[in-house]
């Protein structure tokens, strides 16, 4: 068995807003980078198979190869290789041709995981797109994967319940985070290991962009001011703030 | 723009699409989920027993080319994302996602990096596919039901085994007027039961913010966030909740927060309108007591 | 009439041959220890060679003075006394007996004269007295045993020896009683002459079967020294000669560096897992605890509830080296790890101990294995370490940007070759709103007096939370890149606002390659003053000064704060101050804990609220945040200040 898992190299997505500022509508190149929160819980969910199912993992990952000492963690967690694709492209149609192209070359990925959304962009789309391109099944914010024999049998949260769906061959499948997917802290031992693992660094392809036009990337003003009730007398407290809800009609 | 909704039956997700439709031009049309009784009135109504939505890519993809749709509109939601990416390859049509703005000039905007910032697109080729952030958009008002045909099933790779429908405890959130959440402040799972009362004494749904679910503290049912619920209620109490962007995406048109949180530097109190810089477990026990005095 | 030995006694001379029996079990004791002992690792390190005051690897001063005077056991006054009694009682008993026996094999002539009379009648009769009063104090005290002898677990074999030396003691007596009552007053030894008026003057029979039973059950109590607690009166000084007592843990750093040629399971165990992994020295520690509990009494873990005490571990390690599992590795587990995570670092328990014992050391190096071999850590505490490693600092979920805290001030950057000093703000004064005043006060100081200074164009911390949680790996790291940096920059000059990245600069940097001198801001904030580069007024106003652990305690840097609160308002000293102070609660990551039981910082808040000043300083930011946070339970009156504020607020 051979599972493959999308991770994207984002920058700090819990950079307050009050610090946060954009460079040609992209986020500033200072903030740190890290590997986006629902991609961890995807990584963590594979490394959890492949140690139920003696399968293979292998992370890839499409950016440049700074991003090659923030992506040694998820090889620490459980991957047994890296594969990066080379570019520097933010269109989710380059990217998803891509990333087919260093599955294509793999050859037997069985699975394909990958966070829900990205920390970045926030599009979650790029597994969707990447799974039409292969011409695959697509499964979103899939909870469980159970393998047996040849059948994959899913579990997804969904709005308003859960499913359990099933499927024989190749999909690609999107990861929501449930505390059984917390994503592990790798042994100082294990990124020791890590750093021996192979990378491979592949080209990245030139690719047909979306057909859109970014007209704009602001920063949206919050314009809020918080009346700050006063705390000598909690009981009094509560009942001011319930007549005020009920004057400026709120409840 | 000839428009097409794909969506399950349900009237305010149908409704919210159908608003955004109208922005771009007429009413729409709609392929629907599940069912073939579809509340609204729709020129061209159409259905699919099968509701996974990996089935029906094939079917879709088909019905767009054929009847020459523009706009393909979807929610923000599993449905709507499992079929935006693929759908987009097949008909190689641009795909944009969580919109939460749109005008009549083919411009539409959607949040990134958490919701600290917002992009503006321009939509020139058709067709295009847009999938619409849940309550950004007034739903119709549906009137009338329309009888939808069947739309033929191609091939159905994936088998839907069994569905189950969370157990709404108390009001839906999709419909609450009010919501209380509780965040990781609230420490553990038992101290929800406390929030639960409050929601009962407003009948108010009760939420939570992805910390107190990573916890297994909340169904993820419960969810309020960026990628949970989005919720727009009159009154959101935050409680214990810190504030951090990919929440407030959730409630951005929540219209009066009211947060209480003892650290006073909580993001949250940048949103809130009203805020108690107080420990939780002082600040619900007098709320429960003044509104069981009243 | 002068005693003659052996006096009313037929082969005496056998008790040689009893002595002998008894040294030669004693040797095997001591032999049993020492083999124990030896199973430890061998130090890693170097120990520095050539210190003032160290002959070899034995630390003169601390020999004597902590191990042979017994300096610290004063702390408490009457167990103090009471132990010196005994100790220099029995001390010049054995002296007076080794005479007795040298006056029996070589003649010496110790029975005559003044000598005679001061020494082996007075001096002796005198030492009998105080030790036997010394006994039984002690003997009460194991009857009616305060709660710190038996929390968690009291120590089995203290009851036994103590009751074998006063019989021994009480048996001397009475045999002298009988003699001078046989051969007449001997007013110099005092003691015995007064028995003598109660006893018979005959009974020849009595003293002999006394004296062979004295004699026995003195021997029966040196052949069990090396099997009871008494062991101590040879392992205590023996920790004290071996023990650095520079102040602090001496955590030491891990040179990473190694690691990368090999392979990673050939790596090895980082941290201690079991009492394999510990060194002799640290093995010596737990043969050398008494199980006093006066760690456990001044621990804020332990006084306020958590599942921690220091004695307890200590005491289990004990148990385990004599009982067995020397290669178990559940002995994590059997402490919990709950209990390991809940150390604060203060190290209050290592002040406090008087057998001179690391107990912080085998903790924390527990904490090593549990976060670095296990990646166990409870979530605040994992949550503030993959702040740390993702983005350079702890403090997740701050509102702050890196900047935030000079945001309106005009702060220098520093510039290589030409900025004399280098301001370290440290993450907490950046990313924490509270401390960012004290960055905004040191600030306004320096440039009042026109020091030459800059700060980092880049927020950077010194890695020692990951250090404090246990994570070696991730400091390191941290360290080097810092370390990079600075050597880059040509810093040779730092000034702290925190005493953790103090400590971590001073003490681990070098070992990494990073020297720099260093100075905490109080200290330059009173140099300053001292050269009349500012002046700030004075008011009447009292302050009351937290010690910082890793500022007091932990630096023995005690004056300098008091002196620099004196210039602009009134000292007033806790009940807990200087190196008894109490800890705030936030060391060895507590910042991040989810407390159980008593908060640490509420407790410490009221002891300063109690001295009714009208503010508390400190001079760490970690204690400003964490008194800041106690206060609020019992004032809503902004209390805490850092002795930073204090100044800038007079200096007008």
């Amino acid at each position: 068995m051979h599972i493959a898992v999308l991770a994207k190299v984002v920058p700090d997505y819990e950079v307050p807003a009050s610090d946060f500022e954009l460079t040609d509508g992209r986020a500033h190149s200072r903030y740190k980078r890290m590997i986006g929160l629902y991609d961890e819980n995807a990584i963590e969910t594979a490394v959890q198979l492949k140690e139920k199912n003696g399968a293979t993992l292998t992370i890839i990952s499409y950016g440049s190869t700074n991003d090659i000492a923030v992506l040694r963690k998820a090889i620490a967690m459980g991957g047994d290789a890296l594969y990066l694709v080379m570019g520097d492209s933010d269109d989710p149609y380059v990217i998803a041709a891509n990333l087919k192209m260093a599955i294509e070359k793999l050859g037997d990925v069985d699975l394909v995981l990958a966070g829900q959304q990205s920390a970045d962009m926030d599009r979650g789309l790029v597994h969707g797109l990447l799974a039409g391109m292969l011409d695959t099944p697509f499964i979103s914010q899939v909870s469980h994967i159970n393998a047996d024999s040849d059948q994959w049998t899913v579990s997804q949260i969904h709005e308003d319940g859960t499913r359990e769906l099933s499927f024989t061959g190749k999909a690609v499948l999107s990861i929501t985070s449930i505390p059984e997917n917390v994503p592990r802290i790798p042994v100082v031992r294990a990124i020791f290991a890590a750093k021996k693992k192979p990378v491979e660094k592949i080209e990245g392809i030139a690719a047909e962009p979306m057909t859109v036009e970014q007209k704009s990337v602001e920063i949206p003003t919050v314009e809020s001011v918080c009346e700050f009730l006063p705390l000598d007398d909690i009981a009094e407290t509560s009942k001011i703030l319930l007549s005020k809800l009920r004057e400026e009609r709120y409840l | 723009m000839k428009t097409l909704i794909i969506e399950v039956v349900d009237a305010k997700r149908i409704g919210e699409l159908v608003t955004v439709a109208r922005i771009f031009g007429d009413t729409p049309d709609i392929l629907a989920l599940g069912a073939d009784q579809i509340p609204g009135t729709f020129g061209k109504a159409y259905f699919t027993d099968d509701t996974v939505p990996a089935n029906l890519i094939d079917g879709a993809a088909k019905l767009i080319q054929q009847e020459g749709y523009e706009l393909v509109l979807l929610s923000a939601t599993t449905v709507g994302t499992e079929i935006a990416g693929p759908l987009s390859v097949r008909l190689g049509a641009p795909v944009l996602t969580e919109v939460i703005e749109a005008s009549a000039d083919k411009t539409v905007t959607r949040p990134i990096y958490g919701g600290k910032a917002v992009a503006t697109f321009s939509l020139s080729q058709t067709p295009a596919i847009l999938t619409i952030r849940r309550k950004y958009f007034e739903p119709a008002t549906a009137e009338g039901t329309t009888t939808a045909e069947a739309l033929a099933a191609e091939t159905a790779p994936v088998t839907l085994v069994s569905e189950k429908a969370t157990e709404v405890k108390g009001i839906p959130l999709e419909d609450a007027e009010v919501i209380i959440s509780g965040g990781r402040g609230l420490g553990a799972e038992e101290n929800f039961t406390m929030i639960r009362e409050i929601a009962d004494l407003l009948k108010a749904g009760v939420g939570a913010s992805r910390g107190a679910v990573d916890e297994g503290w909340a169904d993820p049912s419960m969810q309020i966030g960026q990628t949970g619920n989005i919720v727009a209620p009159s009154v959101y109490f935050a409680v214990g909740i810190s504030g951090a962007s990919q929440h407030l995406a959730g409630i951005a048109n929540a219209k009066c927060v009211v947060a209480v949180n003892k650290d006073e530097d909580a993001n949250i109190f940048k949103r809130a309108r009203f805020g108690i810089v107080e420990d939780y477990k002082k600040v619900i026990p007098t709320l429960i007591q003044a509104l069981k005095e009243e | 009439m002068a005693r003659i030995p052996y006096w009313n006694i037929d082969y005496g001379i056998l008790i040689d041959a009893f002595a002998l029996v008894a040294v030669a079990i004693f040797v095997y004791g001591i032999q049993m220890h020492w083999k124990r002992i030896q199973q430890g690792k061998v130090r890693l390190r170097t120990p520095v060679k050539d210190l003032p005051g160290k002959i070899g690897p034995v630390f003169v001063h601390s020999l004597v003075f902590k191990g042979i005077l017994g300096a610290k056991i004063y702390k408490k006054l009457f167990t103090g006394i009471a132990h010196g009694f005994v100790f220099w009682g029995m001390l010049v008993l054995f002296v007076g007996t080794s005479l007795v026996v040298l006056n029996v094999w070589g003649g010496v002539p110790v029975f005559k004269g003044s000598f005679n009379q001061w020494v082996m009648s007075f001096g002796l009769d005198l030492a009998g007295l105080l030790a036997l009063i010394g006994v039984l104090f002690f003997l009460v005290r194991r009857i009616m045993p305060p709660e710190r002898l038996t929390t968690p677990k009291a120590r089995a074999g203290f009851v036994l020896q103590i009751s074998l030396l006063a019989i021994v003691l009480v048996s001397g007596f009475l045999l002298e009683g009988l003699r001078i009552a046989a051969n007449g007053p001997d007013t110099y030894a005092f003691v015995g002459n007064a028995l003598a008026g109660w006893l018979p003057a005959d009974a020849l029979a009595a003293h002999q079967l006394l004296w062979w039973g004295h004699g026995l059950l003195c021997m029966a109590f040196i052949a069990a020294i090396p099997f009871s607690p008494m062991m101590h009166i040879l392992l205590v000084p023996t920790n004290a000669a071996l023990a650095d007592p520079m102040p602090g843990s001496k955590m030491g750093v891990i040179d990473f560096a190694s690691f990368d040629d090999e392979e990673a399971e050939e790596m090895p165990t980082l941290g201690c897992a079991s009492l394999a992994d510990f060194t002799r020295k640290r093995l010596l520690d737990y043969s050398a605890c008494l199980w006093c509990g006066r760690c456990h009494e001044v621990c804020p873990a332990a006084s306020t509830g958590k599942p921690l005490s220091p004695k307890g571990v200590m005491l289990t390690l004990a148990e385990r080296l004599t009982n067995g599992g020397f290669e178990d590795d559940g002995l994590i587990d059997e402490l919990t790890a709950d209990a390991i995570f809940s150390c604060t670092t203060c190290t209050a328990c290592m002040e406090a101990c008087p057998a001179c014992i690391n107990q912080p050391k085998t903790i924390l190096k527990f904490r090593q294995n549990l976060v670095m071999e296990q990646s166990r850590v409870p979530e605040l505490m994992g949550k503030a370490l993959n702040s740390l490693e993702q983005r350079a600092h702890p403090f997740f979920g701050t509102g702050s940007g890196p900047k935030e805290w000079c945001k309106d001030l005009d702060v220098p950057v520093f510039v290589s070759g030409e900025t004399e000093y280098l301001l370290w703000i440290g993450c907490s004064a950046t990313y924490e709103e509270r401390s960012q005043k004290i960055a905004r006060a040191m600030v306004r100081i320096l440039d009042k007096a026109g020091v030459s200074y800059g700060i980092l164009e880049e927020s950077r911390c010194t890695g020692d939370p990951a250090k404090q949680m246990g994570n070696e790996f991730l400091f390191s790291e941290l360290a080097q890149a810092n370390i990079e940096e600075f050597d880059a920059l040509g810093v040779k000059k730092i000034i702290t606002l925190c005493p953790h990245c103090y400590n971590s600069f001073s003490r681990h940097y070098p070992p990494l390659g990073g020297n720099y001198t260093l100075i905490p801001h109080v200290v330059f904030i009173e140099q300053l003053i001292a050269q009349k580069k500012i002046t700030p007024g004075w008011s009447s106003t009292t302050i009351a000064y937290h010690d910082p652990c890793y500022l007091g305690r932990r630096n023995h840097i005690f004056d300098e704060p008091r002196q620099l609160i004196g210039r602009v308002g009134r000292l007033v000293e806790m009940p807990n101050h200087g190196a008894d102070s109490f800890c705030c609660g936030g060391g060895g990551g507590n910042y991040w804990a989810e407390e159980v039981g008593e908060r640490i910082n509420q407790r410490r808040s009221e002891e300063a609220l109690d001295t009714g000043a009208d503010k508390i300083a400190t001079a760490c930011p970690f204690c400003l945040l964490m008194i800041t946070d106690g206060t609020k339970k019992f004032t809503e009156d902004p209390k805490a200040f850092d002795i930073a504020e204090l100044v800038a607020e007079q200096l007008g």
